[in-house]
């Protein structure tokens, strides 16, 4: 009789993400939707989400989750890691949004384009990959939503001892590496490249790389061990909330200044500061917040986690938003500083 | 208990516990104060010389994530040449129908 119930509860939810599944593909293939279609961006946010995946959870964890998703009976705490993995995938999807948009971004404007009409399309198209992971987040969250709602009836579990750093997780940063490199050179395809690695030089931006990594180690530090990985995302969210301000007012002042390098060089900080906070977000603060959860240290993460997963990559689509507005934006006059 | 008689004591413990060991003995004694003296020594030094490494660490890491910090802000501030910058300039100026500015 349970044995029955299982099944029909199994089948039930297949044909729902069957039906689910369909339906996107019939909406893609329908062409309604031609002017959202960004192949790099969906391949990068599909791929760096596994990625992102592999990083913070075991192959076992994850196939567990996915079972459980599936309507699979397990134990206490297969439930409690396969809820928490849901939440994780979630937040990596709209993260890895955020961060896909800002790197389209810098693309856009940092290789050569066919006139105005055309960096400008490019911009608004980088904005896709938001859309996206905003999609897959709440894709994500349904079955996050249902776990944790039958986990919250269990106890907190025993601490399990941490194993070290198994290979799937070596694979999922290998892996989230490549995919960066990969959606980088899908992105520029087929645009000129003048001079030695040139791509390289207009990701790397340094004064955003060093405020970002100098400003989360400092913070983090001064927060202690105590407060294990959520330092590290705290460190991370308030560097990057800190350098968009940063950028913002001085982008502002430029044009008070009528100052067309101080506007350059503040939209310049601010997409890249974006970008470097949400990849350490993703790839050094989730997954070790993700190992605290799955190894029973912690019930689950903290609420200035959450907020800092949930609002710092909106507020850098609102930033880049200001950029785009900011650079297109005609100036009148230029002033004696041009 | 009167004073007479804890000094009557006193006397006769002095007499019957009487430094009259021979120095072979002594030595050996003195050998095994002194092991046992330096192993203390060396034993509270291990945790301190760990701890004090740790914090060397931890300091050399808040230096110089404070050090990189203030680098950034610095040449931010000072609008250092960057290919990313000088194309953003470059597009801004054509928005505004002017030349890019030069560095």
């Amino acid at each position: 009789m349970i044995e029955n119930s299982r099944e029909s509860t199994k089948s039930r939810t297949l044909l729902r993400w069957l039906f689910a599944a369909a339906f996107v593909f019939a909406i893609i293939m329908s062409g309604a939707f031609a002017g959202l279609m960004n192949k790099a961006g969906l391949l990068y946010l599909v791929f760096g989400s596994v990625a992102a995946a592999l990083m913070g959870f075991t192959g076992r964890e994850i196939a567990t989750a996915f079972k459980m998703a599936g309507g699979a009976a397990g134990t206490e705490e297969s439930l409690r890691v396969s809820a928490h993995f849901w939440e994780a995938a979630a937040r990596n999807a709209w993260i890895l949004g955020a961060m896909g948009s800002a790197l389209n971004f810098t693309i856009a404007l940092g290789t050569p384009s066919e006139g105005i009409a055309g960096i400008s399309n490019r911009m608004i198209q980088s904005f896709i990959v938001t859309l996206y992971g905003l999609v897959l987040a709440v894709v994500c969250l349904v079955p996050a939503m249902k776990l944790s709602g039958q986990a919250g009836k269990v106890g907190r579990p025993a601490s399990v001892a941490s194993g070290g750093l198994p290979l799937d997780r070596i694979v999922g940063h290998v892996l989230f590496a490549a995919v960066l490199v990969l959606t980088v050179l899908f992105m520029i395809g087929g645009q000129p490249q003048g001079g030695p690695m040139p791509i390289a030089k207009v990701l790397l931006h340094g004064p955003a790389i060093l405020v970002v990594i100098g400003g989360s180690i400092a913070l983090a530090l001064f927060m202690g061990a105590g407060a294990g990985a959520r330092a590290w995302t705290l460190g991370f969210a308030m560097t990057g909330l800190v350098s968009l301000l940063t950028g913002l007012i001085q982008a502002l002042l430029g044009f008070v200044h009528r100052n067309i390098a101080e506007i350059a060089s503040a939209c310049a900080f601010i997409i890249s500061a974006s970008t470097f906070a949400l990849l350490g977000l993703v790839a050094v603060a989730g997954p070790l917040e993700d190992r605290e959860v799955a190894e029973g240290r912690r019930d689950g993460p903290g609420i200035l986690s959450r907020l800092s997963w949930v609002l710092f990559p909106l507020l850098t689509f609102i930033f880049l938003l200001l950029t785009f507005l900011m650079v297109v934006t005609p100036m009148e006059k230029p002033g004696p500083g041009m | 208990m009167t004073d007479h008689k804890a000094g009557k004591i006193d006397d006769l413990l002095r007499e019957a516990l009487a430094d009259d060991l021979p120095p072979d003995v002594a030595a050996g004694m003195r050998q095994r104060i002194e092991r046992f003296r330096s192993e203390k020594m060396t034993g509270e030094a291990k945790p301190s010389t760990v701890a004090w490494a740790w914090l060397f660490r931890r300091g050399v890491w808040a230096a110089l994530s404070i050090l990189m910090l203030v680098a950034g802000i610095l040449l931010q501030a000072g609008r250092s040449s960057n290919p990313l910058t000088d194309r953003i300039s470059t597009v801004k100026a054509a928005y505004t129908g002017l030349e890019a500015p030069r560095r």
